[in-house]
């Protein structure tokens, strides 16, 4: 059952969590991530970023509450062509080129071969298009990954730690990137625990410990919190938390 | 997309990976070496210099060329696939399936493309049609050899009938087949090839040879060695013609008779991919 209040929401969550182990992995989260923007997900390592976004795709086991992912259920065979995901660490053949690779991609998606170019261009990879991918850097490689995400031209973008090891220029250039595809009308969700990537977002989601401490801004996160910049207010908001619980 | 559409789709898109992927031809190599190696080189050394070949002694010279002209050829393309050629078509299934775990391929599959089951039996169909195409492949290899050998000695050339060639060619790739798809069984299982390889070897070439040798001692041992993957493989080459016992090809067996072969195979090229469909579409990505 869609909810219509949270149509207009690319991504909605309620009351979501998700124990592994007997642990509480994610611990009732409830959020809205607006259509044709970047957002980003920022928090430290093991916070439980990755978890949320496999609950978001729809692939995180032994999950509870409310998913809903563009009007449908997370994770409901309708979706699979709307969502591109790019995991962690890279998730192709490297023992293929950059091309063979997206284009044997596009035939399991039922992509059009020529979407195979234009995203091997997308992602600053023409000189290497048939290089075998195990001959790249890990940056390039990641890259490959994103070039996957983007063929079918996905409605939603859930990309984890899309930026991590990459050198200063690739990674303003992806950021640019994400912002053309926002422009175009493509939900781009950013995971990442580098707190300097967060101005380059319209929207964040602070987490820790498998709660999500803030949902705005930066802008606003940075003045109802008095600090200078987002790692500044990540630390007034973690402060203000145990301050609450003691 | 539909699901027959999907399964096309996901059959094409594994095609032309595994043209493109080189593990696929360094097995297919291994196994032509393999190949030429036992039925021809060694067996036409044997014959020309009258030493011992690598089967053992007493084998005529009037058999040992009969085996290497092209009337044999059917069956030499498939006789070693019950044991050697199994153990290379395991590792075939186990790294094509097994290696999309450790590299992540199958998340991004499983979540962008279609449906998990169709995807996967894209795959499986596609192995299977390489599979196909290597049995293929092999037979021609050594009719060209044999015509070789024959033209060598001297020899009428006789050509294999259909009703040779399709039976045994048919029978190889069952084989092959079956052994192909219990390596992608133990790929998806272990999440990875290194495991399915390595325990998928150890059945092939020990395990299975270990059980008939106790079977030999114990008493009712037989109906569970009788009926193993192994034996099934063996039995229907060796229904086929292969040459089996202690001076024939290893791994060839005269246990099953052929229909009994061919219907246990079957059996257990369903149950493998059956539970490769469950596994996978049941199992946790995360």
């Amino acid at each position: 059952m869609v909810n219509n209040s949270t149509v207009d929401a690319a991504i909605h969550t309620e009351d979501l969590r998700v124990e592994r182990g007997g642990r509480a992995v994610l611990r009732g989260l409830s959020f809205d991530v607006p259509r044709g923007q970047v957002t980003g997900l920022l928090g430290p390592s093991g916070c439980g970023k990755s978890t949320l976004m496999r609950a978001i795709v729809g692939v995180q086991a032994r999950c509870t509450g409310v998913v809903e992912v563009l009007g449908q259920s997370a994770g409901s065979a309708a979706l699979r062509h709307r969502v591109g995901y790019v995991t962690q660490a890279p998730s192709v053949y490297p023992d293929l080129s950059i091309r063979q690779n997206l284009r044997f991609f596009a035939a399991v998606l039922g992509a059009d071969q020529g979407d195979v170019d234009d995203a091997i261009a997308k992602v600053d990879l023409v000189d290497y298009a048939d290089d075998l991918v195990s001959r790249l850097s890990g940056g390039q490689e990641a890259r490959v990954s994103l070039a996957v995400a983007l063929l079918g031209e996905p409605e939603l973008l859930v990309l984890d730690e899309p930026t991590v090891g990459l050198d200063p220029v690739l990674r303003r250039d992806l950021w640019a990137l994400f912002h053309r595809l926002a422009d175009s009308g493509v939900t781009v969700l950013v995971s990442s625990h580098v707190m300097d990537e967060a101005d380059r977002c319209e929207r964040l989601l602070l987490m820790r410990d498998g709660v999500i401490i803030a949902d705005d801004t930066p802008q606003l996160l940075r003045s109802s919190t008095g600090a200078d910049d987002i790692e500044g207010a990540f630390l007034t908001l973690v402060d203000l938390d145990r301050e609450a619980s003691r | 997309m539909t699901t027959v559409n999907a399964v096309l789709a996901s059959t094409r898109a594994e095609l032309l990976r595994l043209r493109k992927w080189p593990a696929l031809w360094v097995m297919t190599g291994a196994w032509l070496l393999l190949n030429v190696m036992f039925v021809y080189v060694f067996n036409y050394l044997s014959y020309t210099t009258g030493s011992t070949t690598p089967r053992g002694e007493g084998i005529p010279k009037e058999a040992l060329l009969a085996e290497m002209l092209p009337a044999a050829a059917p069956i030499s393309a498939v006789q070693g696939l019950p044991m050697f050629g199994g153990a290379i078509m395991m590792i075939l299934g186990a790294l094509a399936i097994g290696s999309g775990y450790g590299w992540g391929t199958w998340k991004t599959v499983f979540t962008q493309g279609p449906s998990r089951l169709a995807t996967t039996a894209g795959s499986l169909v596609a192995l299977v049609l390489a599979i196909v195409a290597i049995v293929a492949l092999t037979f021609v290899l050594d009719l060209g050899l044999s015509t070789l050998v024959a033209a060598t000695e001297s020899q009428t050339i006789v050509w294999p009938g259909l009703g040779d060639i399709a039976p045994a060619l048919g029978g190889g790739v069952l084989i092959a087949s079956m052994w192909m798809l219990g390596g992608a069984l133990i790929g998806t299982l272990a999440k990875g090839p290194a495991l399915g390889v390595g325990l998928g070897l150890v059945w092939v070439l020990a395990v299975e040879n270990l059980l008939r040798g106790v079977a030999n001692l114990l008493g009712g041992m037989d109906v569970v060695t009788d009926h193993l993957p192994g034996t099934a493989a063996g039995s229907l080459a060796g229904g086929l013609g292969a040459g089996g016992g202690t001076d024939g090809t290893p791994g060839v067996f005269t246990t099953l008779d052929t229909a009994s072969a061919s219907w246990l195979l079957v059996a257990y090229l369903v149950v493998f991919a059956g539970i490769t469909a469950v596994v996978v579409r049941r199992r946790d990505l995360a």
